[in-house]
């Protein structure tokens, strides 16, 4: 234990001697909170659900980069051909080489977390210790998949060309970079047989104020558990100390199980229906009063009756972005959606019926909350939002006859800061929250796309 | 029959590779403070019997005893009584020896301090430089320090000098002889004839995975067929059957201009020389005599020169 335990304070104190790993380890997770706190800006704080993902981010590169780049680097030297001469076993330098990854990685996070609340008051997570348990589960499977890239890569270039294998897949489509809810429906799917897609789901389980934590999380631990130990065992059975040693031809069996381990937890992940986005009529978004931000010139009296046919026709509409663009789309009719996605809008319109914001006496207030609820999931990039606005446009016209409706709504493109607006609506399945103007500045433009329609200017082709 | 007190005991031990029979039941002992040589040519197995001996490769058959332990069935309690330099090994670039001497040294139970090993190999003004700024002189008396870390009573040093210059060479012979003093055994491999010459007690050439001759340096000459060469130049040509039928001359071979004969006796051949010379009026105008050497020794056993 004496010498493992010099082995591990060694490699840790290596890694800050090299100004590679320095950069690789810490600067490079600095850039990632910063890009993403620049893209991510919307949410309130900045960064709340994006921690998940920069946290997976940091891990991967870590373990997938960091620690075989390191190992290969020593075999290629010599390095474990001198530690095989040692009294005890390979097998426990290997696991000192990990555990020094993990604190490594560790610290990474923890300054991420102080920087995020430093540059943008991301508060820390809401349950420690939960998160540490998700952050070493994910260290423990992505360490395992380092470990078998340290032994299948012949010399360190080829282990940036492995982690890269593994690194952008999960970047791009696995939940890691992309979230979830902006991947559409096949990507979604395809992100169930990557690890970081469990990895982002428990880390944010324990993060996020109101998050169910460990409990909410388990399915996710029990996959990164399973995809770390086949990866270990993998890894273990591959192990070269030796520059010249080949890679054995026994490996493919055991480089399949890796693979078996990925499968597994996604096939079963489908089959019990973890991969659709959450969709909660009975999401718990506390009083109304935390989702909807406060008026800042507020009247309970209905001017909206004052606005004249002159008001109406006043409103300019040139400005507004396309419908089939990113900003405020409005899907043209919902016969094209995937059947996925198909089922989640309906359920969607369904829960329209029930949904408090959309219930509320004021007629005004009332089409103010639906249209910026579409605006919630436009500005979170959610994958349905054109047909999700498709939906609670058409209810919003079912709320008032036309001749009314086009008063409301010039009322409301007039006086954009009026009322209150949503931001955020986890009871219709968006993920996340956004600031209040970028909230009120899309509601505007759902209001002009209306009352453009409402006005027969423009015509949708399928709904109503 | 193995002997009780061997420092090291192999027999019949075996490696391939594929169809490359690496070693083939090679059998071997080493005294206590003694030096034993490996020499053989590129290829022939040196570096893979010695890595079998060590631990760091699992042989196909046969026996080693290190210490009267048997280091198939117990590699870890042997290695802590070993000490190896290997080829080709090389630190981190940012440790530095002390580190170094410092970690190997934690993994053993009663470790030699590092000032020590720092002080006994002449490494006081690197002690704390970074790998990679050692010349690779220090970084050949780091090896050695390093496998001093448990005080060893038997080394292991495959090519320890290879690709080193003379003066480094010298010192690392130094050091090597001291260990003897010391009472340690050494398994030296090399491909320099010279230094297993001047350093082993015993040695054993090995060619193509098998020992072909094995013994002290001077043994190993005395045994050989080989004869004494004698280089005549004369003022006239020689008459190469006249000098062969000279008593105690087996063979006469014109080369260049200059006669080699070959000869046991090499004092009475000269005389009898002389005489031939004189007898006919011819000037002798150079004559070398060459005795058998080590690498006579291995040409005539391998086919092959070495370094």
């Amino acid at each position: 234990m004496k010498g493992l335990a010099a082995h591990l304070l060694m490699t840790l104190r290596l890694n800050f001697r090299a100004r590679q790993a320095v950069v690789y380890g810490y600067l490079v997770p600095v850039f990632f909170l910063v890009a993403f706190g620049s893209v991510f800006r919307s949410s309130v704080p900045p960064l709340l659900h994006e921690m998940g993902q920069l946290i997976t981010i940091t891990i991967l590169g870590g373990a997938c980069f960091g620690m075989p780049t390191a190992m290969v680097s020593e075999r290629e030297r010599g390095v474990w051909r001198r530690y095989r001469l040692l009294p005890g076993s390979t097998a426990g330098l290997v696991v000192s080489a990990m555990v020094a990854r993990y604190l490594i990685v560790l610290l990474a996070v923890v300054m991420q977390f102080a920087l995020a609340w430093c540059l943008y008051r991301t508060p820390p997570p809401a349950h420690p210790l939960g998160e540490l348990v998700a952050f070493s589960a994910a260290c423990f499977a992505f360490l395992g998949m380092g470990l078998m890239i340290a032994m299948l890569a012949g010399a360190v270039p080829a282990v940036q060309a492995l982690g890269q294998a593994i690194f952008l897949p999960m970047i791009m489509i696995g939940g890691v970079g992309v979230p979830l809810r902006a991947l559409p429906v096949w990507a979604r799917h395809v992100a169930g047989f990557l690890p970081g897609r469990y990895a982002v789901e428990a880390l944010d389980a324990s993060y996020l104020p109101g998050g169910p934590g460990l409990a909410g999380s388990f399915f996710a631990l029990m996959a990164l558990a399973v995809i770390g130990i086949a990866a270990c065992v993998a890894g273990s059975r591959m192990f070269r100390w030796d520059a010249g040693q080949k890679l054995p031809r026994s490996a493919m069996p055991w480089i399949a199980l890796a693979l078996a381990a990925w499968a597994g937890v996604g096939l079963v992940a489908d089959r019990t229906g973890r991969l659709a986005l959450p969709l909660d009529a009975k999401a718990h978004e506390g009083p109304i009063s935390n989702i909807i931000a406060p008026s800042t010139a507020g009247n309970s009296s209905e001017p909206w009756r004052n606005v004249t046919p002159a008001e109406i026709a006043a409103v300019n509409f040139d400005q507004l972005p396309p419908d089939s663009g990113v900003v405020a789309p409005i899907a043209d009719n919902l016969d094209d959606l995937p059947a996925d996605s198909k089922e989640r809008v309906a359920k969607i319109a369904a829960l329209l019926d029930h949904w408090p914001p959309g219930q509320v006496p004021d007629i005004v207030q009332r089409v103010r909350n639906l249209l910026s609820a579409a605006a919630v999931f436009d500005v979170l990039e959610d994958p349905d939002e054109g047909a999700v606005a498709r939906v609670i446009l058409d209810d919003i016209r079912r709320q008032a006859p036309d001749d009314e409706l086009k008063r409301i709504l010039t009322y409301i493109i007039d006086h954009p800061d009026s009322g209150a607006v949503l931001t955020r609506a986890q009871a219709l399945g968006a993920q996340g929250q956004i600031t209040e103007g970028a909230a009120r500045e899309r509601m505007e433009m759902y209001a002009a796309k209306l009352l453009e329609r409402v006005l027969g200017k423009v015509h949708d082709s399928g709904n109503p | 029959m193995q002997n009780a007190s061997s420092s090291l005991a192999v027999c019949d031990l075996a490696k391939s590779y594929g169809s490359v029979q690496a070693v083939d039941f090679v059998s071997f002992e080493i005294a206590p403070g003694e030096i034993f040589g490996l020499l053989g040519p590129n290829g022939a197995g040196k570096t893979t019997l010695l890595e079998c001996t060590v631990g760091l490769r699992e042989p196909d058959a046969g026996t080693i005893e290190i210490g009267g332990i048997d280091a198939r069935k117990n590699p870890g309690a042997v290695k802590a009584k070993i000490g190896a330099v290997l080829q080709s090994t090389a630190l981190q670039d940012a440790m530095t020896p002390r580190e170094a001497l410092r970690l190997f040294g934690a993994f053993h139970a009663r470790p030699v301090a590092p000032e020590r090993l720092i002080e006994r190999f002449g490494l006081g003004e690197k002690a704390d430089a970074r790998f990679e700024t050692l010349s690779g002189g220090q970084r050949q008396r780091l090896a050695l320090a390093l496998a001093f870390v448990n005080d060893p009573a038997l080394l292991f040093l495959d090519e320890p000098t290879s690709g080193l210059d003379p003066q480094v060479r010298r010192e690392l012979h130094g050091a090597i002889r001291q260990f003897r003093a010391e009472g340690r055994s050494v398994l030296l491999t090399t491909h320099y004839i010279e230094e297993a010459h001047a350093l082993c007690d015993r040695m054993a050439i090995l060619h193509r995975g098998r020992i072909v001759a094995s013994g002290a340096p001077e043994e190993l000459i005395a045994r050989s067929p080989s004869h004494t060469r004698l280089i005549v130049r004369a003022a006239r040509p020689l008459d190469c059957a006249a000098l062969a039928a000279l008593p105690g001359i087996f063979s006469a071979v014109e080369n260049g201009g200059a006669v080699t004969l070959q000869t046991r006796d090499t004092g009475p051949a000269i005389i009898e020389l002389a005489r031939h010379l004189e007898a006919g009026g011819n000037e002798l105008l150079d004559l070398q005599v060459k005795k058998t050497s080590l690498e006579d020794v291995f040409i005539e056993l391998t086919g092959e020169t070495c370094a």
